[in-house]
């Protein structure tokens, strides 16, 4: 038997829960702890979308860490499979891992992405002392002594900040990639930290992450993995100027689950165009680092299928996938 | 001097109502989270940051809200490591070893105080530390490479076997349970997964907060309930709050020192509160005379370890400001914020961005003020928290850790495991086995391994690298020396061992 | 026999199935002197010797566990609050949970019932409205 004053106290509670969560909003899920990237896209872009109208109510933000996204990604494959109300933050890192089977098996084709609008472009950096004055000398010095030159990035071995060092290299023709000397450190600072210090001869990372090294004069950046060189920074060569055909930039996107519908789809592509087309997306680029990168809906989804192929291709080459 | 008018600039954009504020409401938040077990910094920071959006607070205020947070939670994880026996947040670990036996002991309000003015003592040192060293302490991240991180983790657990324990083999049984379950994930070295079986959620690898609230809190439950009561830490009474002048005055030497070694290891990328506030113990637990009593109750290794991980939060920030470089979990999150508040932390924020370095130096001292009248003579506020009956403050605690490890993952699995933790943990304890190595395993585990192999990279197999420096030859010889000397000192000693329950 | 020796004895086994477990710890084809299988190993056999330290030389005292059905209880009432939090929401999970550990702690039926009830009610406002945790109050079901 329940005394009454509890019944009462149950029962306001039951009405206060009810009234806090009728609202009925559209759901972002961030695959991370919040402060991270994906956290970062959920939160601006969810916000612009609201604030533009591309969308009615406000957009709930919700943080589902774990196996770099994957915990996320089988949630959306398995159990919100149709859910019509929810996108997904992504970036290269989940393509990355999507192709190295490190979501346990799932595939990149268990969702829809949906698109991208904004990029972190990719660099290669050395310290200000260091003898390497262009790409092109760099890797000529890997590739007449890969134990010579270690390289350091804020992403785990087989990490898209590792990929990219291996990219350059094919491209220029070096085919012994397994002998790369690769460290992985926790964030791209402390890559450029290791750098800097003289621990490892260059660092491999996205151009927001040596912003600040960069305009204090600690470091040099030798190329830009981009198609044009970086708006703001045009005295950084591209990686295609000195003959290293490398487009690898850190994308910032979204994906939603496969089952929607047509109608659906589009209602959010047209949403994520509008905001990758506002100023307000412009400003918060801006103050992020990021270049413009506009890729949305078909257009995205078969340059996401690239990437997937290639990464696939070089991972197995590594031995990071069997 | 020049500092100074940099200083006085700071306070007067800090010293306006809306900001004492802001702080003052940081520093109590923080405390709460601080105290709370399963929520720390890290959380608090985290929860908080859309929280400061929707005030529509600018870049300083939020930063000074964020940071007064950060240094409150620091103070508050004491308050249930000495009360309850079960750290608040994972930095006041090594405040559960002396702490929560004086509280036993009878001395809970003599602890409170003590450590709230060694958390005072650490975080102001380290404010100063940060005004006058910060640029130059900026460049000593760049002396430290994987050879020296390796020589300062080694240093580390070569330490552990003079902690608090009757049995040297179980004490490093419970280091090597750590040091395994800190393997399982994602390999860093190769991407490749270990000891996950398949399983999506171990790829991650196992969350230290999993694992001190199960091996804590979950605990403390099964022995309240297995003993009904008797041997559970629970139900500590608070005496008249009074300041314990004599112990004050007895652990003031060990506060400055702690300081100093909890700074310097904040400072260090990667390294941390935690590591701060563990060499702390070990040091003082080496230096001072007389350590019969460290591990049952001596107030300096309450005093020590509080010191040494308020100082290691501020040194943290130095990396964070100066070079971008999160020095711990928290300083991550605040890192995010600065992005996302349109601040590059870098080399160049204190020139570009005086207003908010100074604004924010400023508002630490305040906050610590703030924070040390809050933990001493309001301490009781906060206690009575944790002093309400057993029966509700333990299910209370049990399901605010629940919630607080549901929030990072939102899966039921972090949940299961923290079950298995709290399972093992009451055997472990049943049997004597200290748990606080295990978590100092899990800790900072990988990043020993990962220190190796990236010297071993970078080397090409080359042994050698690993003594190639002044300072790694210096902390492998510490290390060493820290290893042997428990041992023959124990033997000429030959004290009769310390009692605990 | 002492209960160290069990331990002992079991921590000499986990150590080996560590190892063992290690043995199938894949490798990359990259530059890495040191490889992902050395550290498991060296921590696996340290743990096996001091498993079998702790065996040869246990401690004196016999541990002795109480009240095994009770605690067995508790383990099942935490483990389904933590499989049924997130389809049940916050408010039902945490009332019953709560009140029945409370139960156990001091066997008083209202005292329990009134645990329970108070910290699901407080702590959601908390976790809800101070916090802003993105709890859902009730079974996901019966809000859409």
């Amino acid at each position: 038997m329940i005394p009454g004053i509890l019944r009462k106290v149950a029962l306001g509670a039951v009405v206060t829960a009810a009234l806090a969560s009728t609202a009925h909003a559209s759901e972002c899920i961030a695959p991370a702890n919040p402060g991270g990237g994906w956290d970062f896209t959920c939160r601006t872009i969810g916000k612009i979308m609201h604030d533009i109208g591309a969308v009615d109510d406000p957009i709930q933000v919700t943080n589902m860490a774990g196996a770099g996204g994957g915990v996320a990604y089988a949630h959306v494959v398995n159990e919100r499979g149709s859910d019509e109300d929810l996108i997904i933050a992504a970036s290269s890192a989940t393509a990355t891992r999507l192709a190295q089977n490190a979501y346990g098996g799932a595939t990149y084709d268990q969702v829809r992405f949906l698109g991208a609008i904004g990029a972190d472009p990719g660099v290669i950096v050395v310290g200000k002392d260091s003898p390497f004055q262009s790409l092109t000398e760099l890797m000529d010095a890997v590739k007449s002594d890969p134990q010579s030159v270690s390289f350091a990035g804020g992403s785990a071995v087989g990490g898209f900040d590792h990929l990219k060092v291996l990219m350059a290299l094919r491209r220029s023709g070096f085919e012994d990639i397994r002998a790369v000397k690769y460290i992985g450190l926790d964030g791209g600072a402390d890559a450029i930290t290791q750098t800097i210090g003289g621990f490892t001869q260059a660092m491999t990372g996205d151009i927001s992450e040596v912003i600040g090294f960069l305009k204090a004069g600690d470091i040099r950046v030798l190329a830009s993995f981009t198609d044009e060189r970086i708006p703001g920074f045009e005295d950084i060569p591209t990686a295609k100027e000195q003959g290293v055909d490398v487009v690898a930039v850190n994308w910032r996107g979204l994906y939603v689950p496969k089952d929607i519908s047509e109608d659906a789809y589009r209602r959010w592509s047209d949403a994520l165009a509008q905001v990758g087309d506002s100023p307000e997306w412009a400003a918060a680029m801006e103050a992020n680092g990021l270049a413009p990168f506009n890729r949305v809906g078909d257009d995205f989804q078969s340059y996401v299928s690239d990437v997937i192929l290639e990464v696939e291709a070089l991972s197995r080459e590594i031995g990071v996938i069997q | 001097m020049e500092t100074l008018a940099l200083l006085a600039q700071g306070f007067a954009v800090a010293l306006t109502p809306k900001i004492l504020m802001l702080a003052v409401a940081g520093c109590i938040i923080g405390t709460v989270v601080g105290a709370l077990p399963g929520l720390g910094p890290t959380n608090g920071v985290a929860i908080l940051i859309p929280l400061s959006f929707s005030f529509g607070l600018n870049a300083t205020e939020a930063l000074i809200l964020m940071t007064s947070v950060y240094y409150g939670a620091m103070y508050g994880g004491r308050i249930s490591s000495i009360l309850l026996n079960i750290p608040g947040d994972e930095p006041a670990l090594m405040t559960t070893l002396d702490g929560y036996p004086m509280a036993k002991a009878g001395r809970a309000s003599d602890a409170l105080v003590l450590s709230g003015v060694a958390s005072f003592v650490g975080a102001l040192l380290a404010t100063i530390g940060l005004i006058i060293l910060a640029p130059v302490l900026a460049r000593i991240a760049f002396l430290f490479g994987p050879a020296e991180y390796f020589a300062l983790y080694l240093l580390a657990f070569a330490t552990l076997g003079g902690m608090a324990s009757n049995n040297q083999a179980k004490a490093a049984i419970a280091a090597c349970l750590g040091l395994g379950i800190a393997m399982i994930g994602l390999d860093n070295s190769t991407g490749l997964p270990r000891f996950t079986y398949g399983n999506l959620h171990l790829m991650d690898g196992i969350d230290f907060l999993v694992a001190i609230v199960g091996l804590f809190a979950v605990t403390e439950v099964f022995v309240f309930i297995e003993s009904h009561g008797r041997d559970s830490a629970i139900g500590v009474k608070l005496e008249k709050l009074r300041i314990p002048v004599r112990d004050i005055m007895r652990s003031a030497m060990t506060m400055l020192r702690s300081s100093v070694v909890g700074f310097i290891a904040g400072v260090l990328p990667g390294a941390g509160a935690s590591l701060g506030s563990f060499l702390a113990y070990v040091t003082e637990k080496g230096i001072v005379r007389d350590n019969s009593q460290f591990g049952s109750g001596d107030p300096r290794g309450v005093a020590a370890p509080e010191a040494g991980n308020n100082a290691a939060a501020g040194g943290a920030l130095v990396p964070m400001l100066t070079l971008g470089v999160p020095g711990s979990g928290t300083t991550a999150v605040l890192l995010a914020l600065l992005v996302t508040l349109n601040i590059t932390p870098g080399p160049l924020l204190f020139q570009e961005r005086p207003e908010v370095v100074w604004g924010l130096i400023a508002a630490l001292l305040i906050a610590n003020f703030v924070l040390l009248i809050l933990n001493v003579p309001m301490v009781k506020l906060f206690v009575l928290l944790l002093s309400v009956p057993p029966r509700v403050l333990l299910p209370g605690v049990t399901m605010i850790a629940f919630v607080g490890i549901f929030s990072l993952s939102g899966s039921s699995f972090d949940l299961v495991l923290m079950i298995a933790f709290g399972v093992l943990g009451f055997f472990l304890r049943k049997l004597d086995v200290p748990t606080v190595p295990i978590i100092l395993g899990i800790l900072l585990g990988g990043e020993m391994e990962d220190s190796l192999r990236r010297a071993m990279v970078i080397s090409s197999g080359d042994w050698r690298f690993l003594f190639s420096s002044g300072i790694s030859t210096g902390l492998w010889i510490a290390a060493v020396v820290g290893f042997i000397a428990p041992m023959f000192v124990r033997n000429l000693l030959k004290k009769p061992q310390a009692i605990t329950d | 026999m002492k209960s160290d020796r069990i331990f002992g004895l079991i921590i000499v086994v986990v150590a080996l199935a560590y190892i063992a477990s290690a043995t199938q710890i894949q490798t990359s084809f990259l530059a890495d002197p040191v490889g992902p299988k050395t550290f498991p190993f060296l921590v696996g056999l340290v743990l096996a010797v001091c498993g079998l330290v702790v065996a040869l030389r246990p401690d004196e005292e016999q541990v002795r566990v109480r009240s095994i059905g009770k605690l067995a209880l508790a383990m099942v009432v935490l483990l389904g609050y933590a499989y049924t939090l997130r389809p049940l929401g916050f408010l039902i999970p945490t009332a019953v949970a709560s009140g029945i550990v409370s139960y156990q702690i001091s066997p008083r039926v209202t005292p329990a019932l009134l645990t329970g009830v108070g910290l699901s009610v407080g702590l959601f406002l908390l976790f809800k409205f101070v916090l802003g945790l993105g709890l859902f109050a009730l079974p996901r079901a019966l809000l859409s």
